[in-house]
């Protein structure tokens, strides 16, 4: 009781002592944060640009977007310092878009034949180059995979805009100019619009009229996340609710990856389709789909996070019904809804190579009712030189039980081979 | 005669306000940060970027925590030890000594933060359980510790909570750090705590970076804070950690501008220094800070520029 009156003291004290006030704590809030968080007016770096403070932009974001000292996914931070990642050890960011840090995670293992095989970081994600953090470019994809655009200049601001103009205004339309932004449009908490306001487009993601380099952005895409969206996905799942629009400065998640990977699905690629409607056949597998050989499965409890589709609709009212953190919304596509590039990869970085969403380099995720890994004997060489518990984290801390005693890829979730 | 009292009244005004003035360029003045060298092993100057620092006041040791591995360095910033590297312990987050010259570690393990006691050489003693933790703080979990006159402090990063404990674990007193702050809608997510530290007078020093403030919490639970957005000298951009000098000055790291911002006991502005650049006494993205008992600051940057020492001065 002691203790308590002297922590409600404190609390009183502390009010008195720095006064109430309306603080809004959001950096971005929506829109071009405060400048002093990334330009520092009076002391540039020597021999920097734009009077950025960090060595180039993606050092200048991770000031803030990474912290070291972190125990596990904490608010806004997509990558997790090097000083946390020894041996054995995975990142701890559980975005949805991923932890960059898992570039930095290099992993050897004996392949089939027996012989030793190293797995780059560098293949699991987009290779930002962020110096003070540690990140370089890519040395092996010297440009975007379909594209041009060259890797020595991927940053965070080639994907967002930190200045970013685009807002949605209260006909849902997204423009650079017009009604005041007022706050984040991002979360499923978000509040909408009303008339002579606005806010942000999704994530500050780049919109039309955005260009690095050769590359300009034609529009924003649609999509709505739950509030708290870095965290496990061991007992629920953090579901983003992508959407599809075209118009009123919209435009489909491909489109908006095929800025800077063109080549990749454009039309006469003999590639996997995207922005299509799964179909009947597709959409039914997905809802019935549970594990390996098991089809008896729901629409109304499908969804995994580790096969998003996006839904047929542009109506963020709509979408922020889908974004839920706690299972409470699970329902499986319909016939119209998309598959995108999101469906199979995650935006920033993932466990797996080429930044999937499961390991897609050997038939089995588990055996015999466990992750695959090196201190799994059942494996042979299949655990790519991680233990089953940094398999784990790479599926979001998942348990192996989610899954089939032998689960087959997760490309079986629309397609249903196994 | 009224005439001569008023312009004696004058004199003294003047004089006193020089005399103001001219303390407050002499304190300026006689603040000197030097830099002596970095941390360094055997192979030279520790090439890593930031990683949990502490300091053993009484023998002006410094621990250093980096991958799991703690790192001892002696009182000439060379490592002399080192220990914890096969994640037995879980994921090593902090040290610190106690009065006894035992180590203890802070380790997160199995979802959970757990201090462990051990001897000097790092083999585990046994474990200090926090006890008769108040309702709500049943579910604490320490990211950082501080050990101080016999105190345990905790830092609860992602909670946005301190602690107070006695050596053996009790609870002395807590703080919800994000419900003390006046704000309006957002989320506990939507800030961070630095890491902070303890001065001599058991206050608590922190910052929260997207508010551009440093703040000082009282044994009594007395929040004060400071500090301006802005590149100008005495602005804050994205601070970092904080630490109290023998003066009673507080220095505060600034990641984006890359200087150490000092500022007196009364917290005005006082000077930078660092900033980034390749020469020795220069800084990137420093982040956070320690002082030994000499008045040496200790500082963890990026880049891989491993952690600079500089001994500060007032003469």
């Amino acid at each position: 009781m002691k203790t308590l009156k002297l922590s409600l003291f404190g609390t009183a004290a502390a009010v008195v002592a720095i006064g109430l006030g309306a603080n809004a704590y959001a950096f971005h809030s929506g829109g071009v944060a405060e400048c002093d968080g990334c330009h520092s007016m009076h002391t540039p770096a020597a021999g920097g640009s734009f009077l950025l403070q960090g060595s180039d932009q993606s050092s200048t974001c991770l000031n803030c977007h990474e912290h070291a000292g972190d125990t596990g996914p904490s608010s806004y931070h997509i990558s997790t310092a090097e000083t946390q990642l020894g041996a054995g050890v995975s990142p701890l960011q559980r975005t949805p878009g991923g932890d960059f840090a898992w570039l930095k995670k290099t992993y050897s293992y004996l392949d089939r034949s027996g012989a030793t095989v190293t797995e780059d970081g560098q293949v699991h994600g987009h290779n930002i180059v962020a110096a003070d953090q540690g990140y370089a470019a890519d040395s092996v994809n010297t440009t975007a995979p379909g594209g041009t655009f060259p890797a020595s200049q991927l940053a965070c601001n080639s994907c967002h805009d930190p200045h970013n103009p685009n807002r949605r205004g209260v006909d849902g339309n997204i423009s650079r100019t017009g009604a005041p932004i007022v706050r984040s449009g991002s979360y499923n908490n978000s509040v909408a619009p009303v008339a002579g306001q606005a806010v942000g487009a999704f994530r500050l993601l780049a919109g039309a009229g955005y260009t690095k380099g050769s590359v300009t952005f034609l529009g924003n895409p649609a999509a709505v996340t739950p509030s708290s969206y870095n965290r496990t996905e061991a007992t629920t799942q953090t579901r983003t609710a992508y959407g599809v629009s075209t118009s009123g400065g919209h435009e489909t998640w491909g489109q908006w990856c095929s800025t800077c990977h063109p080549d990749m699905h454009s039309t006469g690629n003999y590639a996997h389709p995207i922005d299509q409607g799964m179909g009947s056949s597709l959409a039914a597998n997905y809802q019935t789909y549970v594990a390996s050989g098991n089809m008896t499965g729901s629409s109304a409890t499908s969804f995994t996070s580790l096969v998003p589709f996006a839904q047929n609709t542009g109506d963020y009212a709509t979408l922020a019904l889908s974004a839920q953190n706690n299972n409470s919304v699970l329902t499986g596509p319909g016939s119209t809804d998309q598959v995108m590039c999101l469906s199979c990869h995650r935006a920033h970085a993932s466990g797996f190579a080429e930044m999937l969403r499961w390991n897609n380099e050997y038939e089995f995720l588990t055996i015999n009712g466990a992750y695959i890994g090196s201190d799994n004997s059942t494996s042979g060489n299949a655990h790519l030189g991680r233990t089953s518990a940094e398999w784990q984290s790479a599926y979001y801390d998942r348990p192996a039980t989610t899954f089939a005693t032998y689960q087959r890829v997760l490309c079986n979730k629309c397609h249903a081979k196994d | 005669m009224k005439a001569n009292a008023i312009k004696h009244i004058r004199i003294i005004i003047l004089s006193l306000s020089l005399l103001i003035v001219s303390a407050g360029m002499s304190m300026a003045g006689t603040f000197k940060a030097s830099h002596l060298y970095n941390l360094s092993d055997f192979t030279g100057p520790l090439t890593y970027s930031w990683g949990a620092l502490s300091v053993d006041a009484t023998r002006n040791e410094v621990y250093f925590i980096y991958q799991n591995l703690v790192k001892v360095f002696n009182e000439n910033g060379m490592e002399i030890f080192q220990f914890g590297d096969d994640l037995q312990l879980g994921q090593v987050l902090g040290a610190a000594v106690d009065k006894n010259g035992d180590i203890v570690l802070l380790a997160y393990l199995e979802g959970r933060s757990t201090i462990i006691k051990c001897n000097y050489r790092g083999e585990p003693l046994g474990e200090i359980k926090l006890q008769r933790l108040p309702k709500d703080f049943a579910d604490f979990n320490a990211s950082q510790m501080v050990s101080r006159d016999g105190l345990l402090y905790l830092a609860s990063h992602s909670e946005k909570k301190l602690v107070v404990a006695e050596a053996d674990g009790t609870f002395v007193r807590g703080y919800d750090v994000f419900d003390m702050l006046p704000h309006m809608d957002k989320e506990r997510n939507d800030i961070d705590l630095s890491t902070i530290s303890v001065d001599q007078h058991n206050n608590i020093l922190f910052t929260i970076p997207v508010l551009f403030s440093a703040f000082i919490l009282s044994p009594e639970g007395k929040l004060t804070s400071f500090g301006r957005p802005g590149g100008a000298p005495g602005r804050f951009n994205v601070v970092g950690g904080m630490v109290s000098d023998s003066q009673g000055n507080y220095l505060v790291a600034d990641m984006l501008k890359s200087a150490v911002i000092v500022f007196d006991k009364d917290l005005n502005f006082v000077k930078e220094f660092g900033y980034r650049g390749a020469q020795p006494g220069n800084l990137i993205g420093p982040r956070d800070l320690v002082i030994d008992g000499r008045d040496r600051l200790y500082v963890t940057q990026g880049r891989a520029r491993g952690v600079s020492v500089f001994q500060l001065a007032y003469d």
